[in-house]
This record gives C-alpha cells, structure tokens and sequence, in this order.
C-alpha cells in the first residue's frame, strides 16, 4: 500500500468537500493511504504578494508537518503545490533554514511534494490505471484545464512540458471519455486578481468557458479549487457579464476517474457540483 | 511622459533585495513577457515590460501608486519565455513587496492578513462546516493552526501594513 502525508490547505476543506470526498474514495479503490496533515495551515499563498518571506515560512512549516512524518506529501490545489515546492527548495538555505528552525519546527527528511493528479501519474501509472477502469465513459467530450501552477514555474515542478502540457489529457483520456485536444491550454483562469479586478478576472475565465463551448465539450475537468472557482462557481457571473449561456459542468478529475472506476456519483460527490453534471450522469 | 530628473536611481537595488528580485538586472527589455501575458492580453493597462523597464530606470513613484501592479495573476507565462531565464513573476511579487513596506497595500490583502492571523487558514473551518464535512465522512481538521500567528511575528509583519 502506498502511503502520503494529505495537504488540503485553505478552499478544498471548506468550499471543495466533494473534490476531498472523491479523492478520498478514488485513492482507497486504488490502495493509496492517506495520513492527514489536521495541523496544515495555508499554504502561505495568498499573503505571497505581502511578504515572500512570510508566505515561504508558512509553506515551509507545512512541508516540514509532512517531513516528520517521513511522507511524501500529496496536494489537491495547484498554488499549494507550488507553495510547498518553493519553500522546499528554499530549505536548502542557510539563512532561510535558521529562521524556520528559531521558530522551532524541523524538517528532519527530504521528502516530495506533488499534485495529487501528479502523483497518480507517476506512481499509479497510466497503465495501470486503464487496468483498473470498471466503466469505460463513453461518448463524452472532456476538456482538460491544467491551470498555472501545476507546472509553472517549471524551475520548481520539472514534470511533463510546460509548453505543450499532455499528462491530465492522458489522465482523462484512460477513462474512456474523448480528451479534447485545443490550443489554449496554459489560460489561466484569472483567480489571482479576483480581489484585485473582477471584471478582468471574469474576462479571463470567459475566454476559456467559451474555448469549452467551441469545441462542444460536455465538461471540464480542474485540478485547483481556485480554477473552479472561477469556471464553475463564478459561471452564470461570466454568463450574465457576456450575455451568454455555458452551462457547463466542471468536475475535478477525481470525480471522472471514480465514476471510470465504477464508483457511485455519490462516492464522487456530484450532487454537489453547482452546474449539474446530469448530462454526464445519464451517460453512465 | 517620462521624466528622469524624477528618478530615483536607489529604486532597483531595493528591489533586487527583496525576496525574488535577484534577476531584475539582467532584463534588456525584449518584451516576451508581455507579449506571452495572458493578463495583458485582454487589458492593456498591465504590462510587466514596462513595468521592469521603469524599476530599472528608477521611476519609483510611478511603480509603486500604479495599481495595475497588483494585476499581475502570477501565473508564470512570463517567466517561462524569458530569454535571460528571470523569474519574471518572482521579480514582479518582490517589486509587490516593497510597495507594501512603502505604504501601499491592496485592501484585500489585509483582510486576508488578518483572517490568516485570527485562523491560520483563509476559511474558517465553522460549526456549519465541520457538521458538513463529519456528515460527508471527511476526517476532523484542527480549527485554528496558531503557529501562523508565530511566524507573523518572527517576520513582523504588522509592523509593515499601514493601519
């Protein structure tokens, strides 16, 4: 059985529960154990344009909760796999590591830190993961968002190519759906600046909904809960603001794989996705 | 208009002190940041390239009251296709981070501030919350992480927002 320290952070716990629930029950069909880290803070991201410093040292502290443990660490949110490899890294100096210490938390193991989706990738395997497909989800066109920090910057990730991006397309390919292959792949869904500028951060998940419309895609998939934030909670925001009608569903991919797994949309949380994935229900 | 008797010539050796600042230097000015921008793409108020080009040329007062700093998503784009290999969006949050010690921090930010600092987390794990999730099956989480508030203080953060 393979076991990972769990990192939630700061949305999924409280505005994401059905992305955990599916986790969850995706990675115990799957024989992965999870141990909790209860005392994980956030991530540190959010106060990154306040203080470097500061949201580094949170990250570290996070990452050090999974070193003790002598985990690697598993992440549902893209900015906090992102976070937690930057402070990582930043343990490796001197200066920075004093600090962290005079606060009195260790980081006694070198461990990894990486996306969930990343991990299932690497070490489940797409080949063993088409194995273990139950109900092959037929007749879907499923668009893949990768979001920003799942790969960039790729100084911190160095994991599939951050140009032309395929590993959640073959992710949500094995589970029999139709991965649509397009062009605007990188977009961001412009949660940063959502504080900052609504009306930018709306313009910027528009584009993407309407790449979803154009290429008649039944879903999306996200691997941030901030991505769908912005696609799927901010959807009829989006509508309203560019006089147009989406209604498209954004699943988080391991809700996809556990319905391929043959798990019961409940087990995948899908009574509580906002827009309702029915059409995708109906397939099954 | 562009007035360099107005330039502050110290500007750029803050901002290369800051946290990511390092690579501010090496920039020559190609644009392949904005132009691979998605920001900039659909407002063209935002544009790291000139952005990076008025920090080196000390024109501090313009940088730091601009707001269209704080549009910066951080995503990255820019700093992939940088020819000189600066972390471009790194150089951008160090430039952020002065403009917070200087007096100039988005109110949002704050409030975010202040909810890490009374939480450890930006949502507070609620009754309402922690009903939900115990129903869902999810595991109990610890409701306030107070190291936060520890390392608030080591890098006395407080002490740097303006009230």
């Amino acid at each position: 059985m393979k076991k990972y320290a769990l990192f939630l952070g700061c949305t999924v716990p409280v505005r994401a529960q059905h992305y955990e629930l599916a986790t969850r029950n995706v990675a115990k069909e799957l024989g992965i154990e999870f141990i909790d880290l209860k005392e994980g803070s956030c991530c540190g991201f959010p106060l990154k344009a306040l203080d470097a410093e500061t949201s580094l040292l949170m990250a570290a502290r996070n990452v050090g909760l999974a070193s003790n443990l002598g985990l690697d660490v598993v992440t549902l949110c893209n900015s906090c796999t992102a976070m937690l490899s930057d402070a990582q890294s930043k343990l490796k100096e001197e200066k920075f590591r004093r600090k962290f210490t005079e606060l009195g938390f260790t980081y006694p193991n070198e461990i990894k830190v990486r996306h969930f989706v990343r991990m299932l990738y690497e070490d489940i395997g797409i080949e063993n993961l088409k194995k273990v497909i139950k109900r092959p989800l037929k007749n879907l066109r499923i668009l893949s968002h990768y979001g920003c920090h799942y790969l960039r910057p790729s100084y911190l990730h160095t994991f599939d190519n951050v140009e032309n991006p395929h590993t959640l397309d073959e992710l949500v390919g094995l589970t029999g759906v139709i991965s649509v292959d397009y062009q605007e792949k990188k977009l961001c869904c412009g949660g940063s600046v959502l504080g900052v500028d609504e009306e930018l951060a709306l313009k910027m998940a528009n584009q993407k909904l309407s790449v979803a419309k154009n290429n008649n895609a039944d879903a999306m998939i996200s691997i941030c809960p901030f991505c769908t934030v912005m696609y799927e909670d901010n959807q009829r925001k989006v509508e309203a603001k560019f006089n147009t009608v989406f209604n498209l569903p954004v699943l988080y991919y391991p809700q996809l794989l556990g319905l391929g797994l043959g798990l019961a949309p409940d087990a995948c949380g899908l009574k509580f996705n906002r827009i309702k994935p029915d059409g995708i229900i109906s397939k099954l | 208009m562009i007035d360099l008797r107005n330039a502050d010539t110290s500007f750029k050796w803050e901002i290369i002190k800051q946290e990511g600042g390092e690579g501010l230097l090496k920039c020559f000015g190609c644009s392949d940041c904005s132009a691979s921008c998605p920001v900039r793409y659909l407002d063209e108020r935002y544009n790291p390239r000139k952005i990076i080009r008025l920090t080196l040329l000390g024109m501090k007062n313009e940088v730091l009251s601009s707001p269209f700093l704080w549009l910066c998503a951080h995503c990255h784009a820019c700093t992939e296709r940088c020819p000189q290999g600066i972390h471009v969006a790194e150089v951008i949050n160090a430039i952020k981070n002065y403009a917070v010690k200087q007096g100039y921090c988005p109110e949002g930010l704050k409030v975010q501030l202040n909810l890490l600092n009374n939480s450890g987390r930006l949502y507070e794990l609620e009754d309402f919350d922690l009903k939900k999730r115990q129903r869902m099956g999810l595991p109990e989480l610890a409701k306030k992480i107070s190291d936060v508030s520890k390392i608030f203080a080591l890098t006395r953060i407080f002490e740097r927002i303006p009230k």
